[in-house]
């Protein structure tokens, strides 16, 4: 079931936005392309949003460290994250963005818990 | 120098820097045989949640491992040997068990080892080593102790302290006392603003800030079977606990090294490196805490961080292998400590003056830019992640090399 995460008035190009209705939080992110997608917002590695992340090429590097996170995969790319992000998709209604949450498991850090 | 994608490379130090260079230069194609000697009997780890996860108990061991058992590094772990020493020449080095690893090059990442008080006289009383926060042996060593209704006395004003602080409180503590050796913590290397900041939020939940003066002493006593600790401050005034912790910054692990050719820097006996790592005695490489490169021998980054540990140790991989040159990146730290998350980055230790951008200290919401000769050369966020992290990446792309650029020589050398 897809659930209005928020309205794309809400999104800043380059930008994410941490949605935390939902456990674990989700990211959604604006990017400077047009793009809207939809991942887990806390980094595998420790606890930290990556909605504040830097975007660029469709991915978001954790702003705490280096690692970066591919916005259409969830895939990571170096330490110190070992793990992948969920991806949930994501589709327009208006300006409504809906998003359809993975049936995945998440990969939350060591020490975080979903609450 | 570049090696063949099929030489031996020996790692002596199985830590953060020891296994991204082993990292590194499998990642860059090296096809032979890398051999990685640690001296603890654990895989290698990383050490940031010593003083915070790992000491409350909310992660274990194998979270804070560096390898990925999922998909491991094709290296050959040497585990629970100490080294004793260096030859040049067949290259190599000799372990504890007598052993002779040879290699046509050796990367040095040994680290460093934390400091802790001397006795206050051999007369009064007994000396009892305190808690140090180095390895995972020392947090194992704290989190095994019963703080629960002690009285804590946490010397040193670093972000290690300050966490460790924090720690402490949420693990029940009777009273924290932390003995900074400056009246507001990291007044002196981030200003005012920063470390009221600081002291505001570790006052909220209780934290005592012992007066200014420097700790110089440890004595130990016993008051029938309840051991006692006094911390002796400069002056002569002292402060009691139960539970005494040293986080007053590490010296490089270096002692091996004395009777070999590697030149070592006369305060700290840390490896004197290029800024490509390379050490005086050819195939010889170090990085991490037991290095000083050039940049850090002229004042231009710090030293002792996590960033620089990673970042050195591409650079290393990337020398070696003859991979494109990596450049250093903006310096850069962090440290949680209750709802505080600081983020530092650029050139702050050589700044000479600061201003606040946005927030104050009583919100635990500042940003702070640093200043040097009227340039910006850095910034601090408290609890502003994406400030930090745009402010790093405009620097990156902007001035790839700014280690380079900015060397003026005027920027005195740090006394490490």
């Amino acid at each position: 079931m897809a659930f209005k995460a928020c309205s794309l008035n809400d999104l800043t190009p380059g930008e994410g936005l941490r949605i935390d209705s939902v456990s674990p939080p989700i990211a959604v992110f604006l990017t400077d392309e047009g793009t809207v997608h939809a991942i887990d917002d806390t980094c595998t590695h420790q606890d930290a949003s990556l909605a504040a992340g830097w975007v660029e090429d469709c991915r978001v590097e954790c702003p705490l460290h280096e690692s970066t996170f591919s916005l259409i995969s969830g895939e990571v790319d170096q330490p110190p994250a070992k793990r992948g992000v969920r991806v949930h998709e994501v589709e327009l209604d208006g300006d409504d963005v809906l998003v359809e949450l993975s049936e995945k498991a998440p990969q939350l850090p060591p020490g975080v818990t979903l609450s | 120098m570049t090696v063949t994608p099929d030489c031996r490379i020996l790692i002596v130090g199985a830590g953060l820097a020891g296994y991204h260079t082993a990292r590194g230069l499998r990642a860059h194609g090296h096809t032979g045989p890398i051999t990685v000697i640690g001296e603890e009997n654990r895989p290698a780890y990383d050490r940031p949640a010593l003083s915070k996860a790992y000491l409350t108990g909310a992660v274990c061991e194998e979270d804070l491992r560096l390898d990925d058992p999922e998909n491991p590094l094709d290296v050959a772990w040497v585990s629970g040997r100490g080294v004793v020493g260096l030859s040049e020449r067949p290259l190599g080095v000799r372990t504890d068990d007598g052993a002779f690893h040879e290699a046509d090059a050796v990367v040095v990442t040994t680290g460093a080892s934390a400091c802790t008080l001397p006795p206050a006289s051999a007369e009064e009383g007994s000396y009892v080593r305190p808690y140090v926060l180095r390895s995972m042996e020392d947090a194992l060593a704290l989190r095994d102790a019963n703080l629960h209704g002690a009285d804590v006395v946490v010397v040193g004003g670093g972000f290690l302290a300050l966490e460790t602080a924090a720690t402490c409180v949420g693990r029940g503590a009777e009273s924290v006392t932390v003995a900074a050796g400056e009246d507001y913590p990291g007044e002196k290397r981030l200003g005012r603003p920063v470390a009221e900041a600081i002291r505001i939020a570790h006052e909220a939940r209780g934290v005592r800030f012992a007066p200014g003066a420097r700790a110089e002493a440890l004595r130990t006593a016993y008051v029938g079977d309840t051991m006692r600790h006094e911390v002796v401050l400069a002056g002569g005034a002292t402060l009691g606990a139960h539970v005494v912790i040293c986080a007053i910054g590490a010296q490089p692990r270096t002692d091996w090294l004395r009777e070999s050719g590697i030149r070592l820097t006369h305060d700290t006996s840390a490896i004197l490196c290029d800024d490509a790592g390379a050490a005086s005695v050819p195939g010889v490489y170090a990085a991490g805490d037991c290095a000083q490169w050039a940049s850090h021998s002229s004042g231009l980054r710090p030293v002792g961080h996590w960033q620089e540990a990673v970042e050195e140790a591409a650079v290393v991989s990337a020398a070696l292998t003859g991979a494109a040159p990596v450049s250093l990146q903006e310096p850069y730290f962090w440290s949680d400590q209750f709802d505080l998350r600081i983020q530092g980055a650029g050139r702050i230790h050589s700044a000479d003056h600061h201003e606040v951008l946005e927030g104050t200290p009583e919100e635990g919401n500042l940003l702070v830019r640093y200043l040097r000769d009227g340039e910006e050369t850095g910034i601090l966020g408290i609890n502003r992640l994406r400030d930090v992290k745009c402010w790093r990446k405009r620097r990156q792309i902007s001035a790839p090399a700014s280690q380079t650029s900015a060397a003026s020589g005027r920027i005195a050398t740090l006394s490490r």
